[in-house]
């Protein structure tokens, strides 16, 4: 089943969009830390956190061998399988920088997904907003509920 | 920074586990796995050599449940604590929103974790981060083996802990001073999100 995830939703529209015309199984948006901002398509394809936080790392690492060999940004990664590929590119936003992972099957080509992915950038530049300035977001008696929280998972 | 999503109402935070080579900060993920609920956390993913050593990092996603009415996240890393590694270990430390510092108790590994608390200050620096505006505290891992290998607390405190960060007493292979260490990270990258941090009031 198809799910749609957005922590911010001016990508959204622009995500949909991306994923209907380049038939992708599934396509992540996410924080160069790894954190993910918005996912849509097939999460069974694969385990939405660990890719987020491996595609972030693959990120990290390739951008910093270019950064020793003097080169800006080696730009796109792309990996082809047997059943899947996988498409991993940066791209710059009012918002910062975020990484697209792009999971895709033998139902569209790396061509088409590229093409589409360069329309998709367009389109979250044009729909992110400037960063905002936020204010607290957890009470100031958290830590009750927190100590409560961790009792539970550690079942304490 | 820690990712907060209004819509869901969820809260994302990023927590490294930082320290020298074999200090125990897999053993750390590796217990927390082994003790939180299935439907509590992520898969545990670890990138190392074929000799077990950290290459990249480990990878702990967990859910800590509801505070505030925000469903709360904490994606554990660690780095790879060997010397040689220190280009992927700065990479790691992209985005954290805390630190656990575990150091090796033993005396004879004193220069060694003093030699990667200096290295994780030069490494946040890198980032464009002052590290006393970063949450961290201190875990003094191996306190199980015998006296005679070992420092005290006390004695790791006056060696590492010169900004009186919280400091936990730990044996991470079997579980005493894990969740402790847990509990004060998560408050001290939690407060900054709350009503109580500091120039919010």
């Amino acid at each position: 089943m198809s799910t749609t995830t957005v922590v911010e939703s001016w990508t959204e529209g622009p995500l949909v969009r991306f994923v209907a015309q380049a038939s992708a199984r599934l396509v992540v948006v996410m924080t160069p830390a790894g954190q993910v901002l918005a996912q849509h398509g097939f999460t069974r394809a694969v385990d939405l956190m660990s890719a987020s936080a491996l595609g972030a790392a693959i990120m990290a690492s390739s951008g910093e061998i270019a950064k020793q060999m003097g080169e800006p940004s080696f730009g796109t990664l792309y990996h082809a399988g047997k059943k899947h590929g996988i498409h991993l590119a940066p791209c710059e936003t009012p918002r910062g920088r975020l990484i697209v992972l792009t999971v895709f099957g033998k139902e569209t080509s790396i061509g088409l997904v590229q093409v589409f992915f360069d329309e998709f950038v367009a389109a979250l530049k044009q729909a992110a907003p400037a960063r905002q300035q936020t204010g607290p977001v957890l009470a100031a008696d958290f830590e009750r509920e927190l100590n409560n929280s961790l009792a539970s998972l550690f079942r304490r | 920074m820690s990712l907060v999503n209004f819509t869901t109402r969820e809260i994302t935070c990023k927590i490294v586990y930082y320290g020298p080579g074999r200090s125990g900060k897999t053993s750390n993920l590796q217990y927390v796995y082994g003790q939180v609920p299935d439907d509590r956390r992520g898969r545990m993913v670890s990138l190392a050599t074929q000799t077990d050593r950290t290459l990249f990092f480990d990878f702990l996603p967990l859910d800590l449940g509801s505070i505030s009415g925000f469903t709360t996240k904490f994606q554990l890393y660690t780095v790879p604590g060997q010397v040689y590694y220190n280009a992927t270990r700065k990479l790691v430390l992209q985005g954290a929103d805390g630190v656990v510092f575990v150091a090796d108790s033993q005396m004879r590994q004193l220069d060694e974790n003093i030699e990667s608390l200096q290295n994780l200050h030069v490494n946040v620096l890198e980032h464009g981060i002052d590290i006393r505006t970063l949450p961290m505290v201190l875990q003094y891992n191996k306190q199980d083996l015998p006296r005679e290998l070992i420092l005290a607390p006390e004695e790791l405190d006056e060696a590492l802990n010169f900004r009186a960060l919280q400091a936990f007493p730990a044996d991470a292979l079997h579980g005493p001073g894990v969740f402790e260490t847990l509990k004060a990270i998560s408050a001290e990258v939690l407060r900054r999100l709350s009503a109580a941090a500091p120039g919010r009031r």
